[in-house]
């Protein structure tokens, strides 16, 4: 006797599953609206104690030891800069190892993976809703902090949004990883707490990574995240790059198929002995 | 009649003894709990040292190459060690943080599970289930600001120049006004359901207004003024001065009568709040809804 599937997936049921995992989010989002006040405020208030140490470290409003660093005394600018690339950072990490999570303390992941859509699919499909949240309220962060703190963006808009695309792509790949292993964990939150913490500081979220100590340079080097968010800076706010602007651009799009072919090798096979070890809906 | 009698009265028996050992088999639960999971160990570890490390990295960025941008701040500061007087305010920072999300959603993490309805049912002083929440909390706490000082003393050669125990008097002198604010979110929690982003409104407040990396003088006078009513404020001035200024326990004394009179206040408040709900919950029949 021959097994026959019931479900026919096509490219069109795909979306559309996509489009029903995005807009269920959508919904609970906008059902907790003070998530979304926090969204905005929470950004300004990381990067308010750096203002004003900022200040200790300023003589007449100047700091001229950063600018040695980076090209720029315009701290707050740079860190703004890198405060906006680190919200979408952090929307794929938490949108797709953290939604798992959800999933299976909610008890439904077990469920939902029997569905026939790719796995991948309802990885991804979990952050959509929250790239573009992340798009709105990083725009009016983006706003309240130029008012408070001042925003200076001087060079090329363009461009520096054309890069961040590689960047955050490449970054699914990340994402899939760390969704394997949290297949494998269970409890996420430390795990993504601290790896995005670690790969967001050590490529220069807040400060130029030339002053990092000697040792550890060479670890900022060897994450793609860095060339980054130098070249978006460099693009946006003309600072001084750690190497030339196009080739930190070719580094991103070569960053980005490595990590997508490797991130979804790893989640498939992590996934594949989930299911062998029958532990999927253990948490 | 007497069987029926017997349906009705209560076939617990609560005393002394029985509270105690509903406190015990709660701080029991919280402990296999939290050594369910493996990567609290990696927390432990890390965390002391990375969030402290992204405050420090930024000020080397601002002291500049030649370390012009540090002389000003041990100006303005009075501070001989910058990284010391960073990593006290952001260990008060954590630990308020820390508080928040584990004592304050303790019971909605109850609520989430479905247990607390059942819980709620049992005949146990039901303050216990924040209080048993407490004693696993607080010692893990002090492993962690202990591991905090070995790791900063170590790795970046961070040495005391005043008193460990006075900074260890400070720390319990505070813990009344940390939990008792852990406490009043814990009710507030329960009540509003999702609650993270007061969360993130509190713990801000003592982010921005504490002065965890700079002194709370560079604020404009109106956040001064704010700064003078949150305790941890008092916690940081009096552990900076304790650790690295070599303060007395009378120069100690104005932040210690603030830290307790808030431990009252805060006390009260958590308590109160928690009778509030409790009452709400019973004649709303809401305890167990998500």
């Amino acid at each position: 006797m021959q097994t026959k599937l019931l479900s026919r997936p096509t490219f069109a049921t795909q979306l559309r599953a996509l489009f029903v995992i995005a807009r269920k989010d959508w919904k609970v989002f906008w059902r907790y609206p003070l998530n979304a006040i926090s969204n905005v405020f929470q950004p300004i208030i990381w990067v308010t104690p750096i203002y004003f140490m900022g200040k200790a470290f300023s003589t007449n409003g100047q700091a001229t030891g950063f600018a040695a660093y980076s090209g720029t005394g315009d701290y707050m600018s740079f860190i703004l800069v890198g405060t906006v690339l680190s919200n979408f950072i952090l929307t794929v990490f938490w949108g797709m190892g953290n939604a798992l999570k959800e999933d299976m303390d909610a008890g439904v992941l077990e469920s939902n993976w029997l569905t026939p859509v790719s796995r991948l699919l309802i990885l991804v499909g979990r952050t959509l809703t929250s790239l573009l949240t992340t798009a709105i309220t990083s725009l009016v962060m983006l706003v309240i902090a130029a008012a408070l703190f001042g925003f200076r963006p001087t060079g090329n808009t363009v461009a520096a949004f054309l890069t961040t695309i590689p960047m955050l792509l490449g970054l699914y790949g990340f994402g899939f990883a760390f969704a394997a292993i949290v297949l494998i964990m269970r409890d996420a939150n430390t795990m993504i707490d601290v790896s995005s913490f670690l790969v967001q500081g050590l490529s220069g979220a807040n400060f130029p990574v030339r002053s990092l100590p000697y040792w550890l340079i060479p670890i900022s080097l060897m994450l793609p995240l860095t060339y980054g968010f130098d070249a978006v800076r460099g693009w946006l706010l003309q600072t001084s790059t750690l190497l030339p602007l196009r080739t930190e651009v070719l580094l991103l799009i070569v960053f980005m198929f490595v990590t997508l072919w490797l991130g979804a090798w790893v989640f498939y096979r992590v996934e594949r002995r989930v299911r062998t070890l029958g532990t999927l809906g253990q948490h | 009649m007497r069987s029926e009698m017997s349906i009705f009265s209560s076939l617990g028996k609560p005393g002394i003894l029985s509270e105690i050992q509903a406190f015990i088999a709660i701080t029991r639960r919280e402990w296999t709990i939290f050594r369910r999971y493996p990567s609290w160990i990696i927390a432990l570890l890390i965390w002391p040292l990375i969030f402290p490390m992204m405050y420090i990295l930024t000020g080397r960025a601002l002291s500049g190459p030649d370390g012009s941008g540090l002389a000003v701040f041990t100006k303005t500061t009075g501070a001989t060690d910058f990284i010391g007087y960073i990593v006290i305010g952001t260990t008060v920072w954590m630990w308020q943080n820390i508080v928040l999300w584990d004592v304050g959603f303790s019971l909605r993490n109850e609520q989430m599970r479905g247990t607390l309805e059942s819980n709620w049912l049992s005949p146990t002083w039901r303050f216990s289930y924040l209080l048993g929440h407490t004693g696993p909390q607080i010692i893990s706490m002090a492993m962690f600001v202990l591991i905090t000082a070995v790791e900063f003393g170590l790795l970046f050669g961070v040495k005391l120049h005043g008193s460990i125990w006075l900074a260890a008097l400070v720390m319990i002198f505070s813990i009344p006004a940390v939990y008792g604010l852990g406490f009043a979110f814990a009710s507030l929690v329960i009540t509003l359901k999702e609650a993270s982003a007061f969360v993130f409104l509190v713990r801000g407040l003592v982010m921005i207004f504490c002065g965890i990396t700079f002194p709370i003088s560079l604020l404009p006078g109106w956040m001064q003024s704010v700064a003078t009513w949150l305790p941890q404020t008092y916690m940081i001035h009096a552990m900076r001065a304790a650790a690295f200024e070599n303060a007395s326990l009378t120069d100690l004394w104005p932040d210690l009568k603030a830290l307790i009179l808030f431990g009252i206040f805060w006390l009260t408040i958590g308590y109160l709040l928690f009778t509030w709900m409790e009452r709400r919950a019973r004649q709303s029949g809401a305890i167990g809804q998500y």
